[in-house]
């Protein structure tokens, strides 16, 4: 697995490339239930979780994920990608309208093409620029109440984007949705064991009761260290995913494993809330390093463990850009740091980024080896860029 | 396409009348309707005929018309979920052997009631406008079309 250190192309390199936020992809305990799991109940379930594919290990994820969490009820998707593209078309569906922010991750843009719902795009983090859409839509709405009485209305943002490594503004969010009567779908993929006190994500970063927000989908790939998704929220809401979630009916069921692996690891979150602030402090560390490297930018908010450095000043063409990002990665990974660039489907996305180096701040990582990471750039990109 | 089977129909409402048998069970259900009415005894012939042509025409033309939708989820993002049953049926294909049944019916129930009636004036004027309500939505150019925006949303 991609942990602390990984071998890239023969050489031995320090990750800075994986999700692996709480370094729990090489934890003793959690391979050591994974294991005994295995030996319990084999490998996969052979089966969707509606036709023998629940096993007891599923129930008690969905539990402890709602406990953790503290909402109602919750989910399990086996694929991260998965969770929120059947979760978006479970709810909205033709006629509906979805607001959703330009930086929407990949899965978010494949849910909603799935849901065959009217898109509305703003601008990243601008809530001036919601609120206008959303005025337009009621103005809309008067003019014709019968249509609006039936058609829905959602928001889908992210906690921590992952193209961009912002936060989104979450109680203005909640302002907005109260005020126009929409329904919020936050994607916390990132935030999930990273952002809050205990690691709850982005809700309990900011205090906001997460009754306000009606449904929460998050990766269990990034800090979880496993594989799949989940989602969560009151039971009315979570239930109708049981029957509509295309992911979760016809897809086969978590291999039992993982779902152990994932109960240890979210056990190791609960028992020890210190790691959270150990990688804060990691991340401004390596955030205020970075400042100042000429002919890069940093991407990202100061807490943020996913960042992008962005070129400071593009050549012309994306292809150019890229061959030189790729340069200043081959010489990181000379080193001895492992870094990648930001990969996209460039002709599937809708608004597409520019390209980057995506870097990614792990509690494992010493500062020593984040201040080699910062210094190996600086000289790259002296040599490189200048 | 059976209650309980697997099948891969995205949305049943399109098939539910060619079922095997519905056909007969709608002829016999009208039937009963029929018998019910006069059953009860101070209704004369014509009133009963009538009350059976108009009740009939009633009923189908808030089952097939006017109700909008599927009960059920479909997996199709909810594509008819502002046609009625009737524009639904084969998936919006234009006379098929179901909608000739379903326009014949009320046609022959129509002759007979005028039969029944003895061709009274009062009684033709109810029974033709009550055969007018459900004939006219089964035409082909009224496929979609919501006079006056009624039952549009």
């Amino acid at each position: 697995p991609p942990t602390h250190i990984i071998t890239v192309n023969g050489k031995e390199c320090i990750n800075f490339a994986s999700f692996n936020f709480l370094g729990l992809l090489e934890n003793e305990k959690v391979k050591s239930t994974a294991q005994a799991s295995l030996k319990k109940y084999g490998v996969g379930t052979c089966g969707p979780r509606g036709f023998y594919g629940t096993f007891d290990v599923h129930l008690e994820l969905e539990e402890r994920l709602a406990k953790f969490m503290r909402t109602e009820e919750a989910i399990i998707y086996s694929y991260g990608f998965a969770t929120i593209a059947s979760a978006i078309p479970a709810y909205s569906k033709r006629g509906d309208i979805v607001f959703v922010d330009e930086a929407a991750c990949f899965a978010i843009q494949k849910g909603l093409q799935a849901s065959r719902s009217n898109i509305k795009l703003f601008k990243h983090n601008d809530m001036t620029d919601l609120e206008r859409l959303l005025k337009e839509q009621e103005t809309e709405d008067q003019k014709n109440p019968r249509k609006a009485r039936v058609t829905r209305r959602f928001i889908v943002v992210e906690g921590l984007y992952m193209n961009t490594g912002d936060i989104c503004p979450l109680p203005e969010l909640i302002k907005l949705k109260y005020k126009y009567k929409v329904r919020i779908f936050l994607e916390e993929s990132l935030s999930f064991g990273v952002l809050g006190e205990h690691g709850r994500g982005v809700t309990e970063h900011f205090g906001i009761n997460i009754d306000d927000i009606d449904l929460i989908s998050a990766n269990m790939e990034n800090s979880l260290a496993s594989i799949g998704g989940f989602c969560c929220g009151r039971s009315f809401i979570i239930d109708h995913q049981r029957l509509s979630g295309q992911g979760y009916c016809f897809s086969a069921s978590l291999p039992p494993l993982l779902a152990a692996a994932a109960i240890e690891a979210l056990n190791i979150m609960e028992d020890n809330p210190g790691i959270f602030q150990t990688l804060w402090a990691k991340c401004e560390w390596i955030h205020k390093s970075l400042q100042g490297i000429s002919g890069l930018k940093v991407v990202g908010e100061s807490f943020s463990p996913v960042l992008h450095l962005q070129l400071e000043e593009s050549c012309g063409s994306r292809e150019n850009d890229e061959k030189l990002l790729k340069r200043v990665v081959d010489y990181c990974m000379n080193g001895g740091i492992a870094l990648t660039q930001a990969r996209y489907l460039e002709k599937e996305e809708k608004c597409l980024p520019p390209p980057s180096i995506r870097l990614v701040v792990t509690v494992e990582q010493t500062k020593q080896e984040l201040d080699r990471a910062a210094s190996l750039l600086r000289k790259a990109t002296q040599s490189i860029l200048n | 396409m059976n209650v309980g089977v697997a099948h891969s129909e995205v949305n049943p409402n399109t098939r539910v009348m060619n079922s095997r048998g519905i056909w007969l069970a709608y002829v016999i259900s009208v039937g009963v309707l029929h018998l019910v009415l006069l059953s009860i005894p101070f209704f004369s012939i014509p009133v009963v005929w009538t009350l059976t042509n108009v009740i009939h025409n009633l009923v189908m033309y808030l089952l097939l018309h006017t109700v909008k939708g599927t009960p059920f989820e479909t997996p199709d993002q909810g594509k008819d979920r502002l046609l009625t049953h009737w524009e639904q049926i084969d998936y919006g294909m234009q006379c098929t052997s179901s909608r000739k049944f379903l326009s014949i019916s009320p046609v022959v129930l129509y002759l007979l009631t005028s039969f029944y009636t003895k061709y009274d004036p009062v009684y033709f004027l109810i029974n033709t406008a009550s055969l007018l309500t459900v004939l006219l939505p089964k035409l082909p150019q009224f496929h979609g079309v919501r006079i006056f925006g009624v039952n549009k949303y």
